[in-house]
């Protein structure tokens, strides 16, 4: 892009010439973009349509527009107009670019040349209109229309109002919108956003167009000399430039359209002058183009070069479609907006609130939900989903945990109801297994007294006597209060405790607690465990209800056999870290239907059997990770295997 | 040997045997403990006066068993019954097959020793009667076959007239043979032989 003032009329006319467009068969233009452009319909499009619908007047079917830039063809500000004009002129224009590259050709003979040129490379298709792209092309055009395609109309573009209000009056077949750099309002703006400063610098360049933009400003400064105190830096060599804006320091603002030559006559783009400026000020850069925007500048209030292409194209169509240039009802001025840097406001410190509404704010860091705004909101679409989905399922975790605890502490009830079932059914033998001590102790006091009674106690063979049935006596106490241990510990309604026991030791008590019962059913426990402890971890009591769960069904099952077969044989032994603990009877066996239900609650094949031992047995062996299974054996009889891994031994 | 009975004590407890022994050894009599009846098979008591304590449900043959194994030993001995459990079923059971009690462990002194008492008697009249029962058949064996049916006869209620027209026989043999007779079983009427007859016939059952 360019930089300020470049748009500025120049005076040479250039040679070269572009075909931009291929002539279009196509009746109707091609869509422009903005809002803007339905406006222009009321002074233009209609006429374009006209012009589609109706017999040209004063093109053929393909009117063949010159377009004649002043300047260079790279320079940003061209770059800009030239896409503005291309996206509204009709499509069926034949467009030809010529560029004159001022100012690096300029004066009287190139001009010549260049008319020369132009006239000669156009004779056999003279234009129907010309466009004139910046001051010096017009001035050019203006000087050599007479030579070169004096039937062609002129519209003009980027020309300044004050450019032109110092040319003699424009013929009515040249048309266009001027604009208006307002500097006064940008140094206005300027001095407003920063409060603090104290020295306005104004720079500009040798060319006459340099000249007349200093001309400018110094019949405006005045009106800020009472504020700030006001320099320029007009005609100066670069160097010279570069070094005071260098040492300005923060409290001055400087303002410059750029300039197109230096004191020592070194020709520059304007733009380029002001990126050198821009790189050694200290001070806070305002210019009038908003081709600057980017380069360091804060802003200003500038026309928009794409807007200017834009106008030249409809007022083009209108014109080429027959409307007459007097009746085209142009505005008097291009509007300006205001553009500002925002990396430049945050340099600087710019206090937000002092920035006017409608300005237009560049380069300003989109926030993150601006940049990504969709991303964002599938991000958090996504999010809450998730969340939504994790809290769902950590409701439902909490709600299986706590229906698993209540299903626990209901098994946990049930295994115990169990306990106390088996205890009932062993009541008569636990019964006895107290009263064999409590008869003993009875007994043995009676014998006391009797010997107490026969004579003196001091006789030594009584005395023995005595103290013999006092041992006895504490020995039967014992052996009560041990059945009592058991049988407390069985019914307990303990927490499931998790412990290092001897399979063997848990499996002997809990076959001593059977015996009685096994006696009074005539029935005879074989017991044949490991020589070595069978150290495992688990709950102890858990064990041994799974113990007496079996031997309760292994006695039910040879109840009414004859003596031979009334015997149940106890097993452990060790195999890879598992213990392996087996009951055996040799009762009726196990009907080969049966092998999985009877595994299962409730199912039963005694007529007063609830049908809850093998499936609590079953609980309470996966609960130590081990596992429960008959086998089908070979004789007759049942044979129940648990299977339990000793201490140390890896998970099933 | 002393004259107290002995008790033979079958209980597999070892301190019930042990205190049961000592208490009717303080009560004053002979004791002997056996751990099964199995036991006690194997080493056949003397008969000698005395008693089972027995409990009910032991290892191996059963107290009931047992009393049923001794009668072919000669040897009859009254039991009394001790349980852990005292339910109807075994107590129907012990009593019918002739226990004198049946107790429930923890037993009283009292009841215990009582009931012992009582086997204990029991089995002193059950040998008095055992001994005059073989005392009378002693008798009885001695008598002719002709005295035996003159016995037969008069304790049927015949006058020594029709005895004799039925044997064949003088009325006055009769008469000899039926002092003869009554002298050999020490009887002096005939009603004492109608008692006589009446207990043979019972001990024949």
């Amino acid at each position: 892009m360019e930089t300020m003032p470049c748009i500025a009329i120049e005076k040479k006319p250039p040679l070269s010439r572009n075909h931009v467009q291929a002539v279009k068969p196509r009746p109707l233009r091609r869509a422009p973009s903005s809002a803007a452009r339905v406006r222009r319909l009321r002074w233009s499009g209609l006429c374009s349509l006209f012009l589609v619908l109706i017999a040209p007047v004063t093109a053929g079917e393909h009117p063949h527009v010159l377009v004649l830039y002043g300047y260079d063809r790279l320079l940003p500000a061209i770059v800009r107009m030239n896409a503005g004009l291309r996206e509204t002129i009709s499509p069926e224009v034949q467009i030809s670019t010529e560029f004159l590259d001022y100012p690096r050709f300029s004066g009287e003979s190139y001009a010549r040349t260049v008319t020369r040129f132009l006239v000669a490379k156009y004779a056999a298709q003279p234009p129907d209109l010309i466009i004139a792209g910046g001051e010096n092309a017009l001035t050019f055009l203006l000087a050599k229309r007479a030579e070169l395609f004096p039937r062609a109309g002129v519209v003009h573009m980027a020309t300044r109002k004050y450019s032109l209000d110092l040319l003699p009056a424009l013929p009515a077949d040249v048309v266009g919108i001027p604009v208006e750099y307002d500097f006064s309002r940008t140094i206005e703006l300027a001095l407003r956003l920063h409060p603090r400063a104290d020295r306005l610098v104004l720079v500009t360049g040798a060319t006459p167009y340099d000249r007349s933009w200093e001309t400018r400003l110094r019949e405006e400064a005045p009106r800020f000399a009472g504020r700030v105190k006001v320099e320029f830096l007009a005609g100066l060599p670069t160097a010279t430039v570069l070094k005071r804006l260098g040492e300005l320091g923060t409290d001055a603002i400087i303002f410059s359209p750029g300039y197109f030559q230096d004191g020592t006559g070194k020709t520059f783009i304007p733009l380029k002058a002001a990126i050198g400026m821009v790189e050694a000020a200290t001070a806070p850069f305002y210019a009038p183009s908003d081709t600057a925007i980017g380069i360091g500048i804060v802003g200003g209030y500038t026309p928009s070069f794409v807007a200017m292409g834009r106008e030249a194209g409809l007022e083009a169509n209108a014109l080429l479609a027959g409307v007459a240039p007097q009746d085209l009802k142009l505005p008097k001025v291009m509007p300006t907006t205001l553009k500002l840097d925002w990396r430049q406001i945050l340099r600087w410190g710019i206090a937000q609130h002092a920035i006017p509404d409608d300005a237009e704010i560049y380069f300003r860091a989109p926030t993150f939900l601006d940049a990504h705004r969709k991303e964002a909101i599938s991000a958090a679409v996504v999010f809450l989903l998730q969340s939504g989905l994790i809290g769902w399922l950590l409701i439902e975790r909490r709600r299986r945990q706590q229906a698993e605890q209540a299903e626990q502490q209901q098994r946990f009830e049930l295994v115990h109801a169990s306990r106390l079932a088996v205890a009932g059914e062993l009541t008569a033998s636990i019964a006895h297994e107290i009263n064999q001590p409590l008869g003993a102790i009875l007994n043995n006091a009676d014998a006391a007294e009797l010997i107490l009674d026969s004579g003196p106690a001091s006789d030594h063979t009584r005395r023995e006597a005595l103290r013999a049935i006092l041992a006895d006596i504490r020995h039967d106490d014992l052996r009560a209060s041990e059945v009592i241990r058991r049988l407390r510990g069985l019914l307990a309604k303990h927490q499931v405790e998790r412990q290092v026991f001897d399979l063997r030791e848990a499996t002997t008590d809990a076959v001593h607690l059977l015996r009685i019962e096994a006696r009074r059913r005539r029935i005879e426990f074989i017991l044949r465990v490991t020589p070595t402890p069978a150290t495992m971890v688990g709950d102890r009591i858990q064990i041994q209800q799974v113990v007496i769960i079996l031997l309760i069904n292994a006695m039910d099952a040879i109840g009414d056999l004859p003596d031979d077969r009334r015997q149940v044989v106890i097993s452990i032994e060790e195999r890879l870290k598992r213990f392996l603990l087996s009951v055996r009877d040799r009762g009726c066996g196990i009907a080969s239907e049966h092998p999985r239900q009877m595994f299962d609650s409730f199912f039963s094949t005694k007529h007063a059997g609830m049908g809850l031992g093998l499936s609590i047995a079953q609980t309470l062996v996966n609960a130590h990770k081990g596992r429960i299974w008959a086998e089908p054996t070979p004789d007759e009889g049942a044979l129940f295997h648990v299977e339990l891994p000793a201490i140390g031994a890896p998970g099933k | 040997m002393s004259n107290a009975a002995l008790i033979h004590v079958v209980d597999d407890d070892a301190s019930q045997r042990t205190a049961l022994l000592r208490l009717l050894g303080a009560a004053g009599f002979d004791t002997r403990g056996y751990a099964c009846t199995g036991e006690l098979l194997l080493h056949p008591p003397q008969d000698r006066p005395g008693c089972l304590l027995l409990d009910m449900h032991l290892p191996g043959p059963s107290g009931l068993e047992l009393q049923a194994a001794l009668q072919p030993l000669g040897i009859r001995l009254p039991v009394v019954f001790l349980t852990g459990y005292a339910d109807v079923t075994s107590s129907v059971q012990a009593m019918k097959a002739g226990a004198v009690d049946f107790l429930a462990k923890p037993v009283q002194r009292d009841l215990l020793l009582d009931a012992i008492e009582r086997a204990v008697a029991r089995d002193a009249a059950q040998r008095a009667e055992r001994q005059e029962a073989s005392r009378l058949r002693a008798c009885f064996g001695a008598l002719t076959p002709r005295e035996r049916d003159v016995f037969d006869q008069v304790v049927a209620g015949m006058l020594n007239k029709q005895i004799a027209y039925s044997l064949g026989i003088a009325e006055r043999t009769v008469k000899m043979q039926r002092a003869q007779m009554m002298k050999k079983l020490n009887a002096s009427s005939a009603a004492e032989l109608g008692a006589l007859a009446e207990r043979l016939s019972r001990l024949s059952d």
